[in-house]
């Protein structure tokens, strides 16, 4: 091959960047009040919530499976840690913890069910999403958190930079460096990757496969907590419909984001830089569409596109998969 | 007229930066069994792609019955009468017997619904001309390797092929079924007019049953239609790999009273293992013999907790162990396990060098809080992969992109990279190349001269007789025999087959 040509360039991820840049420029150029301060902010406030989203779902695409009950576990997290600072007085650092353990845990039920059962994780995040949702609405009434610590809501609406950036994208581009820290440099990454990519070579290897499938599903639930959190810390209150009906509203980004990023939906490889992209681009999209004013029926089909294409790509991947890392 | 049924001249393929195919002829007589034989990355399977129909060449001809053709398509080829049995079944499992011989032309009735009693008389039609007693309802899943196998060539026949072409046929048969399988190929020579084409990389049955070989090497025919009766093992050995054959034979003197250092006691196990008996020594290549389903890499996979043990003791150094997973005993007590199939269970092909070859190391390497980068993991196994002379252009080449050989080398390696002190290594050489299968052999005998114990299963007898020092046989989950190697080929031979058939 021609060595000449960096290597990145040759990567999925270079491909998203040039993406994410053609849409900025499209989107500055077309619409009044793109680049603005105000919507910035905004962006980057919506953007880091789907980057944390995205992270939580490629964990678990890694093991070749999905996590359908992202959007309810995040929720649930949330409400308890509502809860949590409302109702039982918990100081906020102590609190953020509990969710995080809370979070991990319902993940540990998801992963636990997966590989005590064989069943698919699709089937199985399918009823733990209908079980979450469900045991959350049966104890919180249906009713939202409202009165939250003030130290809490104001880091939600915090602007930094120059007033550009919310510091919940910090949060979340730390978390992908942590992850790609994680998944590149530490033993136990490697053996996160290696038994999603090929399960019986990994065990007959001496990796505890069902051990690192139940730690890619608590770490999704970590991470879905962390969203619910963040999500929470950037309305101001703790919202059972905050994501819609089982938190339908988090699947599609879940979704977009490793997908578009590069992340293999048969499993083994991870792309954290690229969901990062891949959040981006969809939040830009989005917001762009809002901004030309084309209506939120044609934001919804043309995700659905993108999804589809995305989809499309995945599988043209798996074909040619290549000459690129494991970890990126 | 000329009496070739196909001719193939002149060939030439490229491929970006390789020259797989270079002037190379082939000459299949009509009614002849033909050997093509040379080492992996010959080419021997472009040639067999571009006689059905895969590729193109880029030049040359090709003669089918004199007539000058050029399939573009694997169909077009089948329709022309030239069909192919791969290594890998290409049988529908969950089907039966009937279904899968008349897959492309399934009779249909009145109501355009499929005719089962005319699927089942067709079928049976083909069977019978194979004198194979299948009961075409059967469903294929349910057959043994080897009926399978007769399976596909019942089926090449039912598509009116004239041309066979058998990519190792035998690799997962018993000697009884291989030699079932040769009565029939020369009676399909004899009365059906069929020519057939044979590759593998067991010389012994090339001797069996081929008039013709044709050796390719590095793309150029080495020899061209020669005939078997002017050749030997030693000659055809020189033209697949352009110099002598080294005979490895392992030269140890292990005391067999020593204590063992494993030790199966009365195993009885889940998958069905009644009361196996065996123990090894420190040193010592044991070798477990059996016909595909005797139960050898059940065994290994019970031992090392993949399935359950229902009673008996496993002892190391007269202690008795329980070992739960790969895990426990790579971990625990240094057993390492290289797996016959290296492509599901031995490697992760989608993964590069490195990481195969480091996975059972990193464990051991990792630092504080886990920590564990590239070239921590490249300075453990860098030895070993130099060791094996593994031939690839960086650790980052992913594994698929390597040849079998080379595959092979890694799934090894890794293993010695662990410094475990038992391995059980199972059908290592199986669809490897003469030069790297020798290679491995040295490698095997070199790892128990330096105190590795290892229980190794091969189907390959003549594998089993150069390298092991004690060889267990087994059959229907039993050890039905035990005997000490003297490497006298026909003698031991015997002596096991002697057990497997009592």
């Amino acid at each position: 091959m021609n060595n000449k040509i960096p290597n990145f360039v040759k990567t999925n991820q270079f491909g998203l960047l040039i993406l994410v840049i053609v849409f900025i420029c499209i989107f500055s150029f077309s619409t009044d009040g793109f680049t603005s301060r105000f919507n910035i902010y905004a962006l980057s406030r919506v953007v880091a919530l789907d980057i944390m989203i995205g992270l939580a779902m490629m964990v678990v695409i890694l093991t070749g499976g999905l996590n359908l009950s992202l959007g309810a576990l995040g929720v649930s997290a949330a409400m308890f840690g509502g809860w949590c600072m409302e109702s039982m007085g918990i100081p906020i650092s102590i609190t953020i913890i509990l969710v995080l353990a809370f979070g991990s845990f319902l993940g540990w039920i998801n992963g636990f069910v997966t590989v005590r059962t064989g069943v698919h994780s699709f089937i199985v995040t399918l009823a733990t999403m209908s079980i979450y949702f469900g045991f959350m609405t049966l104890l919180t009434e249906a009713e939202a958190f409202r009165k939250l610590p003030e130290a809490f809501t104001d880091f939600g609406s915090l602007k930094l930079f120059n007033k550009y950036i919310s510091p919940l994208l910090i949060i979340s581009v730390l978390t992908c460096f942590v992850l790609y820290y994680i998944f590149k440099y530490t033993d136990i990454g490697r053996k996160l990757i290696a038994a999603g990519a090929n399960p019986d070579a990994a065990e007959l290897s001496g990796i505890s496969v069902d051990r690192m499938f139940i730690y890619c599903h608590m770490l999704s639930g970590f991470l879905a907590a962390l969203a619910g959190i963040m999500l929470t810390a950037r309305i101001g209150a703790a919202i059972p419909s905050m994501a819609g009906h089982l938190g339908f509203d988090w699947l599609l980004p879940a979704f977009l984001a490793p997908v578009l990023g590069g992340t293999l939906l048969s499993g083994g490889k991870v792309t954290v830089f690229g969901t990062m992209l891949g959040a981006i681009l969809v939040t830009l999209i989005n917001n762009g569409l809002y901004l030309i004013d084309v209506g939120e029926f044609w934001v919804r089909f043309f995700l659905g596109i993108i999804l589809l294409g995305a989809v499309l790509l995945d599988r043209a991947r798996e074909y040619f998969t290549v000459k690129n890392s494991i970890v990126s | 007229m000329s009496d070739y049924i196909l001719e193939l001249n002149n060939i030439t393929k490229n491929f970006p930066g390789v020259k797989a195919l270079d002037n190379a002829n082939f000459r299949l007589k009509k009614k002849s069994i033909h050997a093509l034989l040379g080492e992996n990355g010959a080419g021997k399977s472009t040639l067999i792609k571009i006689i059905t129909g895969v590729y193109n060449q880029n030049e040359g001809k090709v003669f089918l019955n004199n007539q000058e053709k050029s399939f573009s398509s694997p169909n077009e080829a089948m329709n022309a009468g030239i069909s192919v049995v791969h290594q890998e079944r290409n049988l529908i499992r969950r089907f039966s017997v009937g279904e899968n011989l008349m897959l492309t032309n399934l009779p249909k009735n009145n109501l355009g619904l499929i005719d089962y009693n005319t699927v089942a008389k067709e079928s049976k039609k083909w069977l019978d001309i194979m004198e194979l007693d299948i009961d075409p309802n059967t469903i294929v899943s349910d057959l043994t390797v080897a009926k399978m196998q007769l399976c596909e060539i019942a089926k090449a026949l039912s598509l009116e092929s004239k041309i066979l072409l058998l990519d190792e046929p035998t690799s997962s048969l018993s000697p009884q079924d291989t030699k079932n399988l040769f009565a029939l190929l020369k009676r399909l020579v004899a009365e059906q007019d069929v020519s057939i084409v044979f590759v593998s990389h067991k010389l012994e049955e090339v001797f069996e049953i081929c008039d013709e070989v044709t050796v390719l090497r590095d793309g150029k025919n080495a020899c061209e239609s020669e005939q078997i009766t002017n050749l030997n093992r030693q000659k055809l050995v020189k033209l697949m790999i352009g110099r002598d054959e080294q005979i490895i034979k392992s030269k140890k003197n292990i005391d067999f009273t020593d204590e063992s250092l494993l030790d199966l006691q009365s195993i009885n196990t889940d998958l069905g293992h009644k009361n196996i008996n065996l123990n090894l020594k420190k040193g010592e290549i044991l070798g477990l013999y059996g016909l595909v389903g005797a139960g050898r890499t059940e065994l290994i996979k019970c031992v090392l907790g993949l399935d359950k043990i229902n009673s008996g003791q496993i002892l190391l150094n007269n202690k008795e162990i329980k070992i739960k997973s790969p895990k426990d005993a790579l971990e625990k007590y240094k057993i390492g396990y290289i797996s016959e199939d290296r492509k599901k269970e031995g490697l992760i092909l989608m993964h590069d060098v490195l990481s195969n070859a480091g996975i059972t190391v990193w464990s051991n390497l990792k630092k504080i809080l886990s920590f564990l980068n590239d070239s921590i993991v490249y300075n453990k196994v860098d030895p070993y992969v130099k060791q094996l002379e593994v031939k690839t252009p960086s650790y980052q080449q992913i594994v698929s992109n390597l040849s079998g050989g080379n595959q092979q080398k890694i799934s090894v390696a890794k293993w010695l990279a662990s410094g475990t002190d038992i391995l059980f290594i199972d059908e290592p050489t199986v669809g490897i190349d003469i030069k790297t299968k020798s290679y491995l052999h040295e490698l095997i005998i070199e790892l128990s001269l330096k105190g590795t114990s290892i229980i190794l299963i091969t189907s390959d007898m003549p594998e089993m007789i150069s390298l092991a020092d004690r060889i267990i046989t087994m059959k229907d989950f039993k050890v039905v025999g035990e005997t000490i190697n003297n490497h006298n080929y026909e003698e031991m031979s015997s002596s096991i087959m002697g057990n497997i058939h009592e």
